[in-house]
């Protein structure tokens, strides 16, 4: 008799879905999918609003990455009135940059040491009792209060550009509204040990160590898991570089030749369209020159590292150096080394921040730039999971009449449904009996990702997820709910 | 959370977040007496009180964490075990949308007072 599996919820992740594993009667998979089984309508939410509540009202979507939304929505929110691209104040993008990169720190510490870890540090067959942070306590306490330091000094450096810790206010439409005040400045310089910025380069100089160490010693585990090839697109700076808060839109496929390059993204819908499909409410983007059945990609800190050429800051880069050399320059499509790239990042976050510390132009006093107001306004930014795009329509009467969010996740919708698969394929396919840490693994693959579902569906808050094994007859023959 | 930061109470200190995170068990490691306090699901009465002792495993996590996993974190990290209570304020609607229901007002200030004679029962 045929089976089926739901994973229900998927845990560390933000927000839940569903993963249901369908099999044959010899335990073949037949298919699989990850599912989004909840949708809340934010884009109707916004709708009548004024266009300037729109950066703080979108931080609403999620409690996890707030900022990314805050800021692409100010970003949008520029164009409307007149302060696109270019257009802002030193101090307001440089303002916006701090915060932005502190949001990286944050968010890829956390999602690293908290979230991923415990998978590599106590092994995916752990028992799940320890298989978490505490878990990592007993094994490295040092390492996993660093985790929480580093989290923490990001989330000052938020508080201190955006002013507030919920629904910060920060960034306004043509800038921002505040600049860091020189004691706000030397407590991140030069704060007592360990919380100021030498130390966050160090730890995490330390991460990229520890993950390299882990992939050198268990190659057959890091290299192959959910390795597939895909597209990969992001934004990059006009140069090639990484950028995670502006730049033109590049896309990459699986060899490395350029799909799209130098694009401004807000031309963005002549070159990304969005399927539906019956059985999830998350979208399915792609790149339409590639069309519905080739176009799909991947966002994230694997696809940056694919689609720029060279990282902005020394230490990030000679890290890169050697990740890129791994795959003889070739883009990296192996999900797991989604946590190397993570951690460059991180490494690079924390020598911007550090950068940016040091530029007076933050103690600047020209905060806010407006120009010509027009009707429409579309924002991009790089999230921590990828890539996120805000685009709004505002009328005569200063409301917005339209929005669309499509959010790092959703671009990821395709690939985690491929690497679902590949687990799926490669782990419980033809088992007599599935496990629970085949069952992780399916999450590991998910995980890899940092999906963010409750952005995913613009919804708020609770969203459970699960993995279901279903027979041929559809009947749920295990289910795993956390 | 502003209303109970104006009352300015000796020896007590307010934060506010999205959701508790992992860096949320430092700050409870430096504290004595913890009250977490939230709007809560299904509460046939305005508030509830009650004692949190740290979660004995952490079997399901996401980006968020529950008081009783920050808690154990707090534990199994800094080896300090606050008095921890969690505060429930029954919540009416969680739909999206913006201020409080006149209900739930009421709850709150019912909430609020009794959370205020207990904090200031606790010696600093």
């Amino acid at each position: 008799m045929g089976r089926k599996i739901i994973i229900e919820p998927v845990t560390r992740v933000e927000g839940h879905g569903k993963v249901t594993i369908r099999l044959d009667d010899n335990g073949k998979v037949i298919q699989s999918r990850f599912h989004i089984v909840e949708f809340r309508g934010f884009e109707r939410f916004v709708q009548g609003r004024p266009y300037w509540e729109a950066p703080v009202l979108v931080q609403r979507l999620c409690g996890i990455c707030p900022v990314s939304h805050h800021l692409a929505a100010a970003k949008a929110m520029d164009v409307i009135v007149g302060a696109g691209p270019g257009k802002l104040t030193a101090t307001a993008e440089k303002m916006r940059r701090l915060m932005h990169y502190g949001q990286i720190l944050q968010s890829h510490a956390l999602h690293f040491f908290h979230l991923s870890s415990p998978d590599f540090l106590l092994g995916m067959d752990a028992d799940p009792a320890v298989r978490n942070i505490i878990g990592v306590a007993a094994l490295d306490k040092g390492l996993a209060v660093q985790a929480i330091l580093l989290r923490k000094f990001g989330q000052e450096v938020i508080l201190a550009t955006a002013g507030k810790k919920i629904h910060g206010t920060g960034a306004v439409p043509g800038g921002i509204n505040k600049n860091l005040s020189l004691e706000e400045r030397d407590r991140f310089l030069k704060g007592a040990a360990p919380l100021n910025i030498d130390q966050m380069i160090e730890w995490s100089r330390a991460a990229v160590e520890l993950f390299k160490d882990y992939q050198r010693k268990n190659k057959d585990v890091v290299d192959g898991f959910a390795e597939f090839p895909s597209n990969h697109l992001s934004l990059v700076r006009k140069d090639g570089a990484l950028d995670f808060y502006h730049g033109v839109l590049r896309a990459v496929d699986a060899e490395g030749r350029k799909v799209l390059d130098d694009v401004d993204y807000q031309d963005y819908l002549e070159h990304i369209g969005e399927e539906t499909r019956s059985w999830s409410y998350m979208k399915f983007p792609y790149l339409r020159a590639l069309g519905k059945t080739n176009g799909w990609y991947r966002v994230g800190p694997l696809a940056r590292l694919n689609t720029c050429d060279y990282i902005p800051s020394p230490l990030a880069q000679k890290e890169f150096e050697t990740y890129k050399a791994y795959t003889d320059g070739k883009p990296n499509n192996m999900s797991l080394h989604s946590h190397w790239a993570r951690l460059i990042e991180l490494l690079h976050a924390a020598e911007v921040i550090k950068d940016l510390l040091l530029d007076k132009d933050l103690q600047g006093t020209k905060l806010v730039r407006k120009g010509k107001r027009v009707p429409e306004g579309i924002g991009l930014i790089e999230a921590p999971r990828g890539t996120l795009f805000h685009h709004y329509r505002v009328n005569d009467n200063d409301q917005i009449t339209m929005a669309n969010l499509i959010v790092s996740t959703t671009n990821n919708n395709e690939p985690m449904n491929r690497a679902v698969h590949w687990v799926a394929e490669n782990a419980l396919s033809g088992k007599p009996e599935i496990t629970e840490g085949m069952l992780n693994r399916v999450e590991v693959a998910i995980r890899a990702y940092d999906p963010c579902l409750s952005c995913a569906t613009h919804a708020v808050g609770r969203m459970p997820l699960e993995v279901s094994l279903v027979d041929a007859r559809g009947r749920i023959l295990q289910r795993k709910i956390r | 959370m502003e209303l109970l930061k104006k009352r300015r109470l000796r020896g007590v200190v307010c934060d506010a977040n999205y959701q508790l995170n992992v860096e949320d068990a430092l700050a409870c490691a430096e504290h004595e007496v913890v009250v977490f306090v939230d709007a809560a699901r299904g509460l046939r009465k305005p508030f509830s009180f009650t004692k949190l002792r740290p979660a004995p495993a952490i079997t399901a996590m996401s980006h968020a964490l529950g008081p009783a996993a920050v808690l154990a974190i707090a534990a199994g990290l800094y080896g300090k075990t606050p008095d921890a209570r969690l505060l429930a304020v029954r919540g009416r609607r969680f739909s999206i949308g913006e201020g409080l229901s006149a209900e739930a007002e009421r709850d709150l200030a019912l909430a609020m007072k009794f959370l205020t004679d207990f904090l200031k029962g606790v010696r600093p």
